[in-house]
């Protein structure tokens, strides 16, 4: 049952990720944007486009509340309001505080005065876990205690200051594994290459009492629930509203915090709000603007770091799976070829399962349902589901190679005395390789580019990475270009060092080397 | 050196090799001709372990080749193999397709398997193209390549199958005459060929197979100058035949003979020839149409690329007589009409049948 449920919002989740990371729930066709029907009160979304946080509480409201609307479900509060800045969606319904910095920092954007209405929030425990949240209840009614409480909503939430107080050394005990998510501060977010914010703190704080070590695992806000279900992560603390359909999954501490909901929009679709003269974002020369952009999503809060260490992980991942998944593929290719049906078939019905399951969907399936219960790091179940991936096509591929080769040579060489096995080594291999080099490349710069989807999975690659920025400078131009030319770069660099290979193993060309050497 | 038992192979239900039974001298030469399908290549690649008999013995130097203790890739490294499509390593160059063997199967040095290559390179008339990739040569120059590779493994044998069949007619030569040099040096081989004139000049002695089995075997003068069997002889002379068995009088001579002028069109036989054959056929026939009943007759055209000659031969039952003394119908118009047409007419007998022989002249004018 509870398989089952889970199947059922990892394919919410898949849907969501294909749609451009976007679905339109209540169907019907898109409708024009009119300038003139301004939005006074939030009766006049009924017929609107409304931007909401997939898996979140306003999600499921604003389905309920306004039928006749078209409920766009985003993967994260930036693509939001991404959304609203680019006219495809007329309003979103947020969370209130992580609004704050966004309507400080751009002049476009507004909210209506009036919240829709104020819920409590809480962190969210396994309900297997009962003595964890009890723990937990009694380490927050000390720190309301103590003023500790008080004034982490006077630093992070009254004053605005994203920056995490001194804690003292981490202990090293059990690990306390918090899924979070990147919704913006006060209460999450990546500053200088951190996670902070008053959930962290929080978390931290509380693993500190615990004697626990703290390690945090960034999640898509759609995914928290399932990642605690399956118990991914020990709690998860990120300004999660207390509903009651949540609760039917999960255990809430005690509130501790009243967070608002919020109809944001652009300015001028709002009634009501002059339009307040401000600095632009988009002012001054193309210069200028790319310096600022530069600035505000590379140089600002060491972003650079965050892209630095995405591309590692990226090209950590891509090199790994590729080398697993040419050996499994071998294996595979090996087995497909045996003359045994015990050995044959498994192999035939491996490559058929692999190449039939889109690779994200196997990714997640590995992460939630094989690995459930094994405290496995996320970039390695990556790196097995795109070996295993990889390797369904490289077999093929492989075979294809082989078969193509004349059997005569080999004949030959078992004919001289090779022996079956030495034949393979110094005759059919080095000339399948040669054959199958062009069609390998082409599978592994595919591989490559599949990797941006471990986001999905906590694993910080180089997408997530320019999501994160992207989360901080709600700025969709210069990450996602940053992104595409790195990716472009890493594929490339990768394919000078299998260009190289190729190379080596074509007789032309090294005879041509060695009458100009 | 090689001893071949009661040797058989069989795919399913067809019968490949029937029952070979042979042997190959150390310092031997010998071809093995034959007809297309008649188990040539078979029995080389068993020889060689590509194929596994279905029954027999192989004794290579008193090894079975058979027993699976017995080390077979061991046996290879001395009995080497050249194919009719070459099979060179392709993706290695010529000095390599030589040295790879020597070095990895013999422990050979690097620079002693080159310094042997080249050498063989040299025998073969190559040594210019030591560097080239097997892509740049020509089928003949592929062959020499080959039979150098199998050198350079110092095999006390090589089998070569078919080494030209796949060559063009120009390259034929070069690669017989490496294979004779081979010969005059005394290296054993054994040869499957369809080079007549080759075989009868290289080997001390020739296998001709047909039906699965070494149908006859002895030196090149017995096999191609005094065939002792009928099909060896039809073999070596190149015969091309059509035979019909005609068991009653009511024969459709109309469909025989178009049968018969289509033989002579793919021959290209001239028409005069036709014109004479023709009615020598209808002739024939008539003598013993009376008879047909009880003595069907097998009626034969043949004709020898290699002499030229043309043949027809009416066989049956040896205790109806020869029809040309004793025709069966009372006027000997059609005796006289055969006598025309027929440059000559020979009769013999053996094993209970009778055999009348015309001969027509191809050569002069009727």
């Amino acid at each position: 049952m509870i398989a089952a449920r889970l199947l059922l919002s990892i394919l919410m989740m898949l849907a969501a990720a294909h749609a451009g990371r976007a679905i339109a729930q209540s169907g019907g066709a898109v409708k024009p944007m009119s300038e003139t029907a301004l939005i006074a009160s939030p009766e006049d979304l009924k017929d609107k486009r409304i931007a909401v946080l997939l898996g979140s509480a306003q999600a499921s409201e604003a389905t309920k509340r306004w039928p006749g609307a078209t409920v766009l479900q985003f993967g994260s509060p930036t693509d939001m309001v991404l959304a609203i800045k680019t006219g495809k969606a007329d309003a979103a319904l947020s969370d209130g505080q992580p609004l704050k910095d966004i309507l400080r920092q751009d002049p476009s954007l507004a909210i209506l005065p009036q919240p829709l209405h104020r819920i409590p929030v809480g962190v969210g425990f396994n309900k297997e876990n009962p003595a964890l949240l009890t723990a937990f209840n009694a380490f927050l009614a000390s720190i309301k205690r103590d003023g500790t409480y008080a004034d982490m909503i006077d630093r992070w939430i009254e004053k605005g200051v994203y920056a995490m107080p001194e804690l003292g050394p981490q202990p090293s005990g059990q690990v306390l594994t918090v899924g979070v998510s990147d919704g913006g501060m006060p209460f999450g977010g990546v500053v200088n290459n951190r996670w902070v914010g008053f959930d962290i703190e929080m978390a931290q704080r509380f693993a500190n009492s615990q004697g626990k070590s703290l390690k945090i695992v960034s999640l898509e806000f759609g995914s928290l629930i399932a990642a605690l279900v399956t118990g991914k992560v020990d709690l998860i603390a990120a300004s999660i509203f207390i509903t009651d359909e949540r609760k039917q999954r999960i255990n809430f501490s005690d509130p501790y915090f009243e967070e608002t909901t919020v109809l944001l929009a652009l300015r001028t679709r709002l009634a009501g709000q002059a339009l307040k003269e401000g600095p632009k974002a988009g002012s001054g020369n193309w210069l200028a603007r790319i310096k600022s952009s530069v600035r505000d999503n590379l140089l600002t809060e060491n972003r650079y770091l965050l892209i630095w260490d995405g591309l590692k992980t990226t090209v950590l991942i891509s090199i790994l799976a590729t080398a697993l998944g040419t050996v499994l593929g071998a294996l595979t290719c090996w087995m497909r070829m045996s003359k045994r049906g015990l050995l044959r078939l498994p192999a035939i019905g491996f490559i058929s399962l692999l190449r039939g399951i889109p690779v994200l969907v196997l990714l997640l399936i590995l992460y939630y349902v094989v690995f459930a219960s094994v405290d496995i790091n996320p970039v390695l179940v990556s790196v097995i589901a795109f070996a295993l991936n990889f390797a369904a096509y490289s077999a093929e591929i492989f075979r294809a190679g082989i078969q193509g080769l004349d059997r005569g040579q080999a004949e030959a060489g078992i004919a001289m005395g090779f022996g079956r096995l030495r034949t393979f080594w110094y005759i059919t291999l080095p000339q399948t390789i040669q054959r199958v080099l062009p069609v390998y490349k082409g599978e592994f710069i595919s591989l490559v580019k599949m990797t941006s989807i471990v986001g999905y999975i906590a694993v910080q690659d180089l997408t997530k990475a320019s999501d994160i920025i992207r989360s901080r400078t709600f700025d969709a131009f210069f990450p996602l270009l940053l992104a595409a030319a790195l990716y472009f770069l890493i594929a490339w660099a990768l394919l000078q060092a299998i260009n190289l290979l190729e190379r080596r193993t074509d007789p032309h060309w090294r005879r041509q080397r060695g009458r100009t050497a | 050196m090689i001893r071949i038992e009661h040797l058989s192979k069989r795919y399913g239900d067809v019968t490949v090799l029937a029952d070979v039974s042979a042997e190959i001298r150390s310092g031997e030469v010998v071809s093995i001709i034959g007809p297309s399908g008649t188990g040539k290549s078979t029995l080389l690649r068993c020889l060689n372990g590509l194929e596994t008999p279905s029954g027999g013995s192989i004794h290579v130097d008193g090894i079975d080749l058979l027993d699976p203790r017995s080390d077979i890739d061991q046996v290879r490294r001395t009995m080497n193999m050249v194919f009719q499509s070459f099979n060179l390593f392709s993706h290695l160059s010529v000095i390599d397709n030589l040295t790879l063997g020597p070095i990895k199967l013999k422990g050979l040095s690097r620079a002693q398997a080159q310094a042997r290559a080249r050498e063989l390179l040299d025998l073969v008339g190559l040594s210019q193209k030591a560097d080239h990739l097997p892509d740049e040569l020509s089928g003949g120059q592929k062959q020499r390549v080959a039979i150098a590779r199998c050198l350079a493994m110092d095999p006390k044998i090589i089998l070569f199958d078919e080494p030209t069949s796949a060559l063009d007619p120009t390259m034929v030569s070069e690669v017989l005459a490496v294979i004779r040099k081979l010969a005059r040096d005394g290296m054993t081989m054994a040869i499957v060929t369809h080079e007549m004139a080759f075989a009868r000049d290289v080997s001390n002695r020739v296998f001709y197979m047909d039906e699965g089995r070494i149908y006859e075997q002895g030196s090149p003068q017995e096999i191609f100058e005094q065939p002792k069997l009928e099909k060896t002889r039809a073999f070596v002379n190149r015969i091309r035949s059509l035979t019909r068995r005609i068991d009653t009088p009511g024969y459709d001579l109309y469909s025989l003979n178009a049968e018969i002028e289509a033989f002579c069109a793919r021959q290209i036989l001239p028409q005069s020839l036709r014109d004479r054959l023709l009615p020598l056929v209808e002739e024939s026939l008539q003598i013993c149409r009376p008879q047909l009943d009880r003595a069907p007759v097998d009626l034969t055209v043949a004709y020898s690329e290699k002499t030229g000659d043309l043949e027809l031969i009416v066989e049956r039952a040896a205790e109806a007589g020869n029809l040309m003394e004793n025709p069966s119908v009372p006027d000997d118009l059609s005796v006289r009409l055969i006598r025309h047409y027929a440059q000559s007419v020979q009769y013999s007998e053996a094993a209970g049948r009778g055999r009348l022989v015309f001969r027509i002249d191809t050569h002069g004018a009727p």
